[in-house]
């Protein structure tokens, strides 16, 4: 079995060596090259812009009054920079603590997806019994109701487990999705059955198959999973809205709301500053992941 | 030409081994099977799947939240078909969908095959394409309401550049609100789907393009011949989240238009809210919410059998 | 092999059962010792009004403690619906919209409080009057009022308000009042804008599913909207413009809103949010001479906020719990709530002394007498059939002003989808 994924470094390594730039040997053909580089790297940097820009209002707009946001015509700088509205969620508001809960709450229901969610996929993807695409069909069919629909049903189960007002409530409620099966058994599909089929003979059980083979072998998918998992219980805020009513058990996103809103009227310079708070690390989560989206690890080396 | 690049079918394509017939391996692998899908489907039968039972069967009641659910059988259904409000939403969010998914897929896979390098600060250009999907909704809302201003918006003065005299009047136009969403949304998820695009290229073979650069293919070809093909799971993938979430589509129309001028952009979720949480409405309500997920599951059916038909 | 997994899947399992240690705990109640009533409010740290009742009754009631649970403001309905359908709501229940007084009373959770006297006087009471009983009892009501900025109106030479408006002078002052810098008025988006005033003074009634007289309520906005003397509604809503950052910033003139904003004013002038500018409060502009003027009570409209008990509430607390509803009524407690700039449902000379004695607030006498008297309808009749009607309204609104449809036929589609979703008895 090591045997085979020692092949396959090798044809990496291998295919490193030749790599195609030294072919490119005429200079005009380089030149044209670095100027459609330049071009490309323009481009891209005009779009990136474009993308940033509802960002780049919304920190402008954390650093306004609170009656100097929304204005005709739009104001994209503040006439003066006010700095306090950071240092009031920094200093009046529990944020620390927000921070702390919604760390533990993302990472929790992040693990658990990535792992009960990847190995249920194994289960879906490369085994075969009677009623699987049934029960995978209905995985995917709960995909489809709108969790407001069966908010209620589903309080009151928790709260009758006496789960209600705690952070379990949270974790439980996003931790067994479906999306992560779906997503994980999709990437199985493409790693060739050639591989668990020589670790059968090898004597493998399909739990080490699965531990030794399918994960390794998906990094980018779990990678990608991790991330979205973790982004988007970051940012959930219907799901703690419901559920925790203590404040010392407030997420960020649920701190933040009630700290800058009351019956009438909403600070949004106060709450455009924590959410970019609330942004940062998620932004600094994503630049240090992203390069194992593209962690290829190449699963063509055996032909069948 | 690229034959030898259509003849080297995708990984994905093979078959689940054919074990030999005997029932104690069936039963072997149905428990084996079962044991891997369990830890998963504790939490999702109990937490997910029995209050979606419940969801059903409060369709079929009078249920308000509180106190008894009276039985009314197929009257929340009857109303739900001559519900003019269902109808529009019901189209609406079609409408949505149908705009929605086509214009992500090209989008999302285009950032993708981009951004699918390891040139420098390529790191930069992965997190600016996901950040309109972090970014608060609301500010989305505001710079994008800005940018389709009727009169004196950037979108309309450039189209006024070109010659165009009565451009549209987006969000504040019954006919044009809907398209303008639809931007909205897609430029907001293109970031996160390009996320799962990334992920599904590593599994696309290099020798494969190899091969097919050496046969003389040129890049769309090798990318017609190559890439999508080995990228079919994924795609499957995508497009299957693409149409539930766009069907589900509830946050962007309520920050940007709040289902209007009117009703031209109301769907059907804030169908379900409005007459769940702000008329406690629950049992019809819910059985609008059945209605959806029975739409979803029928374009999902379909997908799947698509699916199944072209990797055989 | 598989213990590895096993393994992984403890470690998993365990952390779960250990982060369940900071969740938090049932109370339990003992019958014979002090009494707890739980209260639900929102926003707990920027609206004191609920510590402010709660500590004022203990002081009157030591064994009795009052415990706040505080709610999301927005989704207010929302949470407190999810609790009271898992049986784990607060014993006294603040009613903060009266268009869901019916459905929770429907659904059998309100106790009648039919028994709890009320002073003379108070306002807002019949809203929640269903059938001959009452299921809750008003502390709170808002009305809706005309705040100007005198500074404006002078600068414009334009005479201020009297007490004597009828829509056309607003409508003719707003035009007066626009100049480059500031338009002479600000409506904001709400529905109420328009509908709560015409349904007030023509005396209409939303269920009966004719709405022909909003017709000329809109054809006005209109009319104001094309001369200028006004934001456009689908600039105000692409900008999520707030009616405090333009009457508090003096981009308008004029602002139509309810009382609630007194305080608001106050303190954002204090922090330095809103300019320095002197405003006043007059009475809301009326459809015609008949009600206007000093000598008259002009119409507005605005809902109560009122407690109501929990019918699932412990039998030992009821008592307690309906002495707290007939306290937050009272005298004593209108003057606890004017105090801290809270419009209280009894009004009389001393409650108003106490509330235009706060720092920053009005002094003239006009703005007293647009504070006090008043012939306040109620924005939402108590009926389960009005969040349904308020939700096509709000469709119609938004018709209208986004110049999508002409007030004529968005009317016609309102009232046809009333007959035909909500039904018209």
């Amino acid at each position: 079995m090591s045997e085979l994924l020692d092949r396959n470094i090798t044809q990496r390594t291998l295919r490193k060596l030749d790599d195609p730039k030294p072919r490119r040997t005429s200079r005009e053909r380089s030149a044209r090259y670095r100027a459609g580089r330049a071009i490309g790297y323009i481009a891209m940097i005009v779009f990136a812009a474009a993308l940033l820009t509802p960002f780049f209002w919304m920190i402008m707009s954390s650093l306004k009054s609170a009656n100097e946001v929304f204005s005709v015509p739009v104001q994209w700088l503040p006439e003066t920079f006010v700095w306090s509205n950071y240092v009031e969620i920094w200093s009046r508001s529990d944020i620390i603590t927000w921070i702390r809960n919604t760390l533990l709450v993302s990472t929790v229901v992040t693990l658990l997806q990535v792992l009960t969610g990847s190995f249920a996929a194994y289960g879906f993807a490369k085994m075969r019994f009677r009623g699987r695409d049934v029960l995978f069909l209905l995985y995917i069919g709960t995909i489809a109701v709108p969790w407001q629909s069966y908010m209620i049903p589903q309080f009151i189960l928790l709260t009758e487990a006496g789960l209600s007002n705690s952070l379990v409530a949270i974790m439980l409620l996003q931790a067994f999705g479906a999306f992560g099966v779906f997503l994980m058994k999709q990437y199985y599909e493409t790693i060739p059955e050639e591989l668990s089929e020589a670790a059968r003979i090898d004597g493998l059980s399909e739990y080490s198959i699965w531990r030794k083979i399918m994960l390794p072998l998906s990094v980018p998918a779990l990678a990608s999973l991790a991330l979205l998992t973790f982004v988007n219980t970051w940012n959930d805020y219907l799901g703690p809205l419901i559920y925790l009513r203590n404040p010392d058990l407030w997420t960020l996103q649920l701190g933040l709301r009630s700290f800058v809103s009351n019956l009438y009227d909403t600070n949004y310079a106060l709450l455009f500053a924590g959410l970019t708070i609330s942004i940062v690390p998620i932004a600094i989560i994503f630049m240090l992941g992203q390069r194992y989206f593209v962690e290829g690890i190449a699963t063509s080396g055996l032909k069948g | 030409m690229a034959t030898s690049a259509r003849t080297a079918a995708p990984p994905a394509a093979r078959k689940v081994p054919q074990h030999r017939p005997g029932s104690k391996l069936r039963r072997h692998n149905t428990i084996v099977g079962w044991s891997f899908i369990l830890p998963n489907f504790l939490g999702f039968g109990l937490l997910t799947l029995v209050p979606i039972v419940v969801l059903f069967y409060m369709s079929f009641t009078n249920w308000n939240a509180f106190g008894t659910a009276d039985w009314v059988g197929f009257a929340n259904y009857e109303r739900l078909l001559t519900d003019g409000s269902f109808r529009i939403s019901f189209l609406n969010t079609l409408y949505y969908t149908v705009l929605h998914i086509p214009l992500t897929i090209v989008a999302s896979l285009g950032l993708a095959l981009l951004l699918n390098n390891k040139l420098r600060g390529v790191a930069f250009f992965r997190t600016a394409a996901f950040f309109p999907y972090i970014t608060s909704i609301v500010a989305i809302a505001v710079v994008w309401n800005l940018l389709f201003s009727p009169d004196s918006g950037p979108i309309n003065e450039v189209l006024r550049a070109i010659g165009i005299t009565e451009p549209p009047g987006w969000l504040t136009s019954p006919e044009w609100a809907m398209p303008a969403v639809v931007i909205v949304g897609t430029w907001r998820d293109m970031g996160y789907y390009m996320v799962l695009f990334l992920a599904g290229l590593q599994t696309v073979p290099r020798e494969l393009h190899e091969a097919a650069r050496m046969d003389g293919a040129g890049v769309w070809q090798r990318f017609v011949n190559v890439t999508l093909p080995c990228l079919r799971p994924t795609m499957f993938f995508v497009t299957v989240m693409l149409t539930i979430n766009s069907l589900k589509i509830f946050d962007l129309i309520l920050v940007m238009t709040g289902g209007g001028p009117g009703q031209s952009t109301s769907v059907i979720s804030q169908f379900i809210y409005r007459r769940g949480f702000e008329e406690n409405q629950f049992g019809f309500a819910s059985s609008a919410a059945v209605a959806l997920f029975f739409l979803c599951i029928a374009v999902t059916v379909v997908q799947f059998l698509w699916n199944k038909k072209r990797s055989v | 092999m598989k213990r590895t997994f096993a393994a992984a899947a403890g470690i998993a399992a365990t952390a779960a059962i250990v982060l369940a240690g900071c969740s938090g705990g049932t109370e339990s109640t003992d019958p014979d010792g002090p009494i707890t009533l739980t209260l639900s409010g929102w926003s707990l740290d920027t609206t004191p009004e609920f510590q402010a009742l709660a500590d004022a009754f203990t002081e009157q009631n030591p064994d009795v403690t009052v415990e706040l649970v505080g709610y999301d403001p927005v989704e207010y309905n929302t949470l407190l619906t999810a609790d009271l359908a898992a049986r784990s709501g607060p014993d006294i229940i603040t009613q903060k919209e009266v268009k869901f007084v019916s459905t929770f009373q429907e659904g059998g959770q309100l106790l009648d409080v039919s028994d709890v006297e009320l002073p003379d006087g108070i306002g807002g009471a019949s809203s929640y009057e269903i059938d001959g009983a009452s299921y809750a009892v008003p502390y709170r009501q808002d009305s809706w009022v005309l705040f100007y900025n005198k500074d404006l109106f002078d600068a414009a030479g334009v005479e201020q308000p009297d007490g004597s408006w009828t829509w056309d002078d607003y409508e003719e002052a707003a035009a007066a009042l626009t100049t480059d810098a500031s338009k002479g008025a600000y409506q904001h988006t709400w529905q109420s804008v328009v509908q709560g005033f015409a349904n007030a003074q023509t005396g209409a009634d939303i269920l009966d599913g004719d709405y022909e007289h909003f017709a000329p309520y809109y054809e006005r906005v209109q009319a104001m909207e094309e001369a200028g003397s006004e934001v456009a509604f689908n600039t105000a809503t692409a900008n999520q413009l707030t009616y405090q950052g333009e009457f508090g910033t003096q981009k308008a003139a004029m602002l139509p809103m309810g009382t609630w904003y007194v305080a608001t004013l106050i303190a954002q002038q204090a922090s330095g949010e809103a300019n320095d500018f002197e405003w006043g409060i007059a009475p809301i502009p009326q459809e015609d001479a008949s009600t206007a003027g000093l000598e008259n009570e002009p119409v507005t409209f605005g809902d109560p906020t009122g407690f109501g008990i929990n019918a699932g509430i412990d039998e030992n607390k009821v008592e307690a719990a309906k002495a707290f509803l007939e306290f937050a009524a009272s005298e004593e407690a209108a003057q606890v709530l004017a105090g801290i700039g809270i419009t209280p449902a009894l009004l009389n000379e001393a409650v108003v002394e106490t509330y235009f004695s706060v720092d920053g607030a009005p002094g003239d006498d006009l703005s007293k007498f647009a504070f006090a008297e008043h012939e306040t309808l109620p924005e939402n009749p108590t009926s389960s059939r009005t969040a349904a009607i308020q939700g096509i309204l709000a469709d119609m609104h938004t018709a209208i002003l986004s110049g999508s449809s002409s007030v004529d036929d968005a009317i016609a589609e309102a009232q046809d989808r009333v007959a035909s979703e909500v039904g018209t008895d």
